[in-house]
């Protein structure tokens, strides 16, 4: 750099600037033209970004059960095996996945649902059994939504870290549903299940039930808002840093009561589609899905730390848990081994989407 | 520790209409005092150097200026009119945009989602137009910052150097520019040439009637583009003079040693 005169004349001044040698190659250059160079470009931008690779994980799986399947003896590609334990068992957890996931890429967590999905599950019951299954509906989504607002509130006003928060409010939601329902289960009358209700949460299709429905539904919707809507973009700068979100104008607690909201939203349908098809609902039945939804979330590549994770990736970790559990019991794998194997798998996969995370470019 | 103001204030003219103004700002972080009783002006189509050795307070009042940190005492005025409560979507709307010193942007998100974070161009229901937004995103890249190796708008910008995370800072403020451009230590972590690209881009900006304040420990850098120069010290402001006024060996005395240090450099050149 020159040094230049501590007056200079003439308006606008310029600095002295060496010519460059070379002609810069422009950023718009780069550029692919051809449809091929488009797709290569945006595979590559794909990666590390949570969907992709666990994607081909999970695609070499099929393939390997369908050629157990072709060697016989590993009923995994029949119609009552994809009828009855995947589109039932995935779409509740995937919906959960992607409830948990998004908060996670806002950057929180919620370790209560377990609980906050029976409370909400037995508000529906008891709604529904008294006014019917539509107003259940909507009693079950209020609670939900109620629950995992307030779980919010308390997490982004007092600062505690949100694990603790939840996991402490957990407790409190169980409380609820004893308090609502004591500890007897919530019992579904047949009365309540009438008319567009079973088509609805637990229509049967032959090869597949509503609940898949409802999540390719709630996967589109998703996806296309935290993908693709402005609110999404908010939910990625909060999660990723939220320092930097603030300095443009974000409101990162308003954002995360969003991505709140929405988890109450998936809890609330989950616990209304468990209850359909178990007509029945207990205070501690669900505990399960917490850790089973996070891990879900984890395996579909979102970041622990959050700003990171696909709608894709979350309903394949989803898909991939429910798929590695029943190909366990097709399999059959000693009962008390199959949690144990459940558990490297999940492990392993947050392993490999760490790894590929520092892949990303 | 208490430091005088200068004897002689050196007499600064407006350039022409005020466009920023503080009075008596106090900011306190708890039991601590970091900015006591700062008041300037800045005016339209202006580049203000705001100097000072660490901890003198700059980072606070631009962070102020910028509505990201309310003040514990003072008033804010833009383009004579006082702000009431100064929130980042005031400034915002007013049209301040700031380059923060940790260069705050999303690592984890791409260039083009970094860029329109908050301000994304969307349909009318707020679906984000994507390609145009990445379109607008190359243009900017290739007008305003010349920057090495930024392969797309697609990148991460977790997947970018310093420098290139900086360049992509910059040229979000420049995009976004409306009156007034705060540039906290823009030019730590860039090349020589991004500098003096960014360092012209400033002078062009002054040319269209944007103003700038640029924070910098390099006082050649500020004193090449800066109309009028401010000096903090401890919290502070020991010096506000014009570049016509003063030299880099009176800023840097300043800067090093405070107020003592401008009445030494003032009584050494009235003997000389």
């Amino acid at each position: 750099m020159t040094e230049t005169t501590h007056k200079p004349e003439g308006s606008p001044p310029r600095l002295d600037m060496d010519e460059p040698t070379q002609v810069r190659r422009r950023l718009a250059d780069n550029a692919p033209t051809t449809l091929a160079g488009q797709v290569r470009e945006n595979l590559f931008y794909l990666r590390g970004r949570g969907a992709l690779e666990i994607g081909i994980i999970f695609a070499v799986l099929l393939v390997v059960y369908a050629l157990l399947g072709a060697r016989g003896g590993f009923p995994f590609f029949t119609e009552s095996n994809l009828s009855g334990v995947i589109t039932q068992n995935v779409p509740v957890l995937a919906l959960l996945a992607i409830g948990v996931g998004v908060l996670m890429v806002a950057g929180e967590f919620d370790l209560s649902i377990g609980f906050s999905i029976a409370f909400s599950g037995i508000v529906f019951i008891k709604v529904a059994n008294e006014h019917g299954w539509l107003l259940g509906l909507v009693a079950a989504l209020a609670a939900s939504v109620g629950a995992a607002l307030v779980n919010g509130l308390i997490t982004v006003y007092t600062r505690i870290p949100s694990f603790i928060a939840t996991l402490g409010m957990g407790f409190v939601w169980k409380g609820a549903s004893i308090l609502v329902n004591g500890v007897s289960p919530a019992i579904l009358i047949p009365d309540a299940q009438t008319g567009a209700f079973e088509k609805i949460f637990t229509g049967d299709f032959g090869f597949f039930q509503s609940p898949l429905l409802w999540m390719c539904a709630v996967g589109v919707v998703a996806w296309g808002m935290l993908h693709r809507h402005r609110l999404g973009n908010k939910i990625y700068a909060v999660g990723g840093n939220a320092s930097a979100a603030k300095a443009v104008s974000i409101k990162p607690n308003l954002v995360k009561l969003q991505a709140f909201a929405f988890l109450g939203v998936m809890v609330g349908l989950s616990a209304v589609l468990i209850a359909a098809r178990t007509t029945t609902m207990q205070p501690t039945g669900t505990e399960n899905y917490t850790l089973l939804a996070v891990a879900a979330a984890v395996v579909g590549g979102c970041s622990l730390t959050g700003g990171r994770g696909t709608i894709l990736g979350m309903i394949i970790g989803a898909a991939m848990i429910r798929c590695i559990d029943n190909g366990l019991v097709l399999g059959h794998a000693p009962g008390y081994y199959r949690e144990s194997f459940l558990g490297v798998a999940i492990v392993a996969a947050a392993i490999f989407n760490k790894f590929m995370e520092g892949k990303a470019t | 520790m208490t430091i005088a103001e200068p004897t002689t204030p050196p007499k600064v003219a407006p350039a022409t209409e005020p466009l920023l103004q503080l009075e008596g700002v106090v900011k306190d972080y708890g039991p601590n005092r970091v900015l006591d009783d700062v008041s300037f002006t800045i005016h339209a189509g202006e580049v203000v150097g705001l100097l000072g050795d660490n901890g003198a307070g700059k980072s606070t009042l631009v962070k102020i200026m910028s509505g990201v940190v309310p003040m514990t005492q003072g008033r804010y005025f833009w383009q004579d009119e006082e702000l009431g409560r100064v929130t980042r979507p005031e400034t915002e709307r007013r049209g301040v945009e700031t380059i923060f010193q940790d260069s705050a942007l999303v690592p984890t998100m791409s260039i083009t989602r970094n860029i329109f974070a908050g301000r994304e161009v969307t349909n009318a229901l707020g679906f984000m137009r994507l390609k145009e937004m990445d379109r607008i995103t190359t243009e900017i890249l290739d007008s305003v910052v010349s920057i090495e190796g930024i392969k797309s708008a697609k990148q991460l910008v977790g997947s970018l150097s310093g420098g290139q995370a900086q360049a992509v800072a910059i040229a979000r403020a420049v995009h976004f520019k409306r009156s007034l451009l705060i540039l906290d230590e823009p030019t730590s972590a860039l090349a020589v040439r991004a500098t003096e690209a960014l360092l012209n881009y400033l002078l062009q900006l002054k040319g269209e009637g944007v103003s700038s304040v640029l924070v910098t420990h390099n006082l050649h850098h500020a004193f090449k583009v800066c109309d009028r120069h401010i000096v903090m010290n401890h919290g502070r402001k020991i010096l506000e003079v014009r570049r016509e006024d003063t030299s880099v060996e009176e800023l840097t005395a300043a800067v090093v040693e405070g107020a003592v240090g401008v009445e030494r450099h003032r009584r050494g050149n009235s003997l000389a």
